[in-house]
């Protein structure tokens, strides 16, 4: 039995040591060190950094286009969380009884894998001042009252980008939200008709507490998602007019590789790693477990 | 029954709406690409010149480009290494996770459970160093190690497969005098074949549409991607919409063409990946 037990150790050690060292070199290590170099002033390419205690936190608490960048995060936030009934609706209509539910299914989630970068010079086409089809659109509707400068347009230009955003990810929401109605015993829903139960009476009662744990992890992507919106306005507008499109981590970003300072850079990724971190336990402890303490209830 | 069909038009009619905002900036990006340059100006961008006035000029400019062919060729290679080493390391490690007690588990699984956790993008600014240091920055090694340690998605999905694999069969293989690689390799591993097309379908769409890790880590033309080729591209293209609008849509159709032949496996996968519990 030793025997077996030393050949046990060794397969597990063997096994895992290239795995888990990759793991602390690229991303466990990064992660420290940012933390060691959001004290110090090092800009990126000196051998020599000093360190400057706090300066980098106070910097960045007074840092007025920063915080402004995060409110256009809030944007991302709040336009997504308007499409979560949206979303709902699309899983409800796609998993019950539909002609060409599947092409439709097939379609909704289309957008999410196509390239980023190539749907964002797409949009910026279909958005161009000279030219552009969105503007046409309007046109041959007679609305060409509203027509804006949809990218440059410091008050628009986040919706903008925020619609880019919607297109590209709600599919990836409704077919999360498909996958957890699917998974509702079909008997529930039977019993539920035999009772005399309408489709809403069934939406309410039945498929949307049955979903709540998706709905509670979509919520929570929406969240970290809208923290962490990058590419769409990296491309299309890098960040413009001014900073009027920048979010917080294209700011970061932007301070690191384009002005050089590392440190306040770093210490503005510790801010989006606590606040990722902060998300995660809310969501965790906070509202996963009132949900399921709930359901543990109901079940008694 | 009536009101059954007039349900049944209503939603059909939702469904069609939804397809129509799915697929107009594709489409429209498709118009362009397929005119000249004086159509460009004269004609509405809702709608295709005459028949006879569709250009495929602007597809042979972009197909001709020889960084495309140099972004294919990449992407190539990073795809077929970082896949094969994403699904060795996924297996294993989930296999000993899953079904090993030994100490100093906890300490590995939350350390890979943190990793879940960290920013995408910020943690470059750290990262990045430590690629310089390697000696790895403008190589096609800095995307393909940096793929390879921090994507972890396949964790989740290949866990959740093995828990669903008897453990008699391990204990079977072993009573038989396998070893432990053997069992691996020879039972567990090609059980895994479903959750491994997964895997492998689902990071070759996120690595082919990858774009800011290339594009940071490889600034130099000849490591050009299809992404960072088309960010080129645009930027030499200011303006003119047609040759940018055909590049548009050549970058798109790798992974559209993956999509539409895997579906099954990137839809059951997307799913698992959400639902950790």
């Amino acid at each position: 039995m030793s025997k077996l037990s030393k050949k046990r150790r060794q397969f597990i050690i063997v096994s895992l040591i290239v795995p888990v060292l990759l793991l602390i070199a690229f991303v466990v290590f990064p992660a420290a060190d940012l933390i060691r170099m959001s004290f110090t002033n090092w800009d990126g390419y000196s051998p020599e950094s000093s360190f400057i205690g706090i300066d980098n936190y106070i910097a960045m608490f007074q840092n007025k286009d920063l915080w402004m960048s995060l409110k256009n995060n809030a944007v991302y936030f709040i336009v997504h969380l308007f499409m979560i009934g949206l979303e709902l609706a699309f899983a409800v209509l796609l998993t019950g009884k539909l002609r060409g539910a599947k092409f439709y299914k097939t379609m909704v989630f289309m957008p999410y894998i196509i390239n980023g970068v190539a749907i964002s010079y797409a949009f910026s086409y279909f958005f161009s001042p000279i030219n552009g089809a969105f503007d046409a659109i309007l046109k041959t509707v007679h609305l060409e009252s509203f027509i804006r400068s949809w990218l440059s347009d410091p008050k628009i230009v986040n919706y903008v980008l925020s619609f880019v955003s919607v297109w590209r990810f709600s599919g990836y929401h409704v077919i999360l939200f498909m996958a957890a109605l699917q998974s509702i015993p079909l008997d529930i829903a039977e019993a539920a008709k035999v009772d005399g139960a309408n489709s809403w009476q069934l939406f309410r009662y039945i498929q949307v507490p049955s979903i709540m744990l998706m709905v509670d992890f979509v919520l929570f992507d929406n969240i970290r998602g809208a923290l962490q919106v990058f590419d769409i306005p990296f491309v299309m507008t890098s960040g413009g007019p001014g900073y009027a499109s920048s979010t917080f981590t294209l700011y970061t970003i932007k301070t690191a590789f384009s002005f050089s300072n590392f440190g306040l850079a770093s210490t503005m990724a510790v801010a989006i790693m606590v606040m990722i971190v902060l998300i995660y336990v809310i969501q965790n402890y906070v509202i996963h477990g009132l949900v399921l303490k709930d359901r543990r209830r109901k079940n008694d | 029954m009536i009101k059954k069909v007039i349900t049944q038009i209503l939603k059909q009619i939702l469904c069609l709406c939804m397809v129509a905002v799915v697929i107009a900036p594709i489409l429209l990006t498709l118009f362009a690409a397929l005119k000249t340059k004086g159509d460009m100006a004269v004609t509405s961008p809702l709608s295709l010149p005459g028949w006879d006035r569709i250009t495929l000029e602007n597809f042979k400019k972009v197909l001709s480009n020889k960084y495309l062919l140099i972004g294919f060729k990449n992407i190539g290679i990073i795809l077929v290494v970082s896949l094969v080493f994403n699904v060795m390391f996924g297996t294993i490690t989930a296999y000993i996770i899953e079904r090993f007690q030994f100490r100093g588990k906890k300490i590995i699984v939350s350390l890979f459970f943190a990793g879940m956790l960290i920013p995408t993008f910020v943690t470059e600014i750290a990262r990045f160093q430590i690629i310089q240091r390697m000696h790895l920055y403008n190589t096609l090694g800095a995307p393909i190690i940096i793929y390879i340690a921090s994507d972890l998605m396949q964790l989740y999905i290949y866990r959740q497969f093995i828990s669903g694999i008897s453990v008699s069969l391990d204990e079977a293989a072993l009573m038989d005098g396998c070893s432990y690689f053997g069992l691996f390799t020879r039972i567990i591993f090609p059980l895994l074949t479903p959750a491994t097309a997964t895997v492998c379908i689902i990071k070759a769409i996120n690595i082919i549409n990858d774009m800011y890790i290339p594009y940071l880590y490889m600034p130099k033309n000849k490591l050009r991607t299809l992404t960072t080729f088309l960010m080129d591209y645009a930027n030499a293209q200011q303006g003119s919409w047609q040759y940018l609008a055909a590049g548009i849509i050549i970058v798109m159709v790798p992974t559209i063409v993956l999509y539409v032949f895997f579906q099954k496996y990137i839809l059951a996968g997307v799913a698992a990946g959400a639902v950790k519990e």
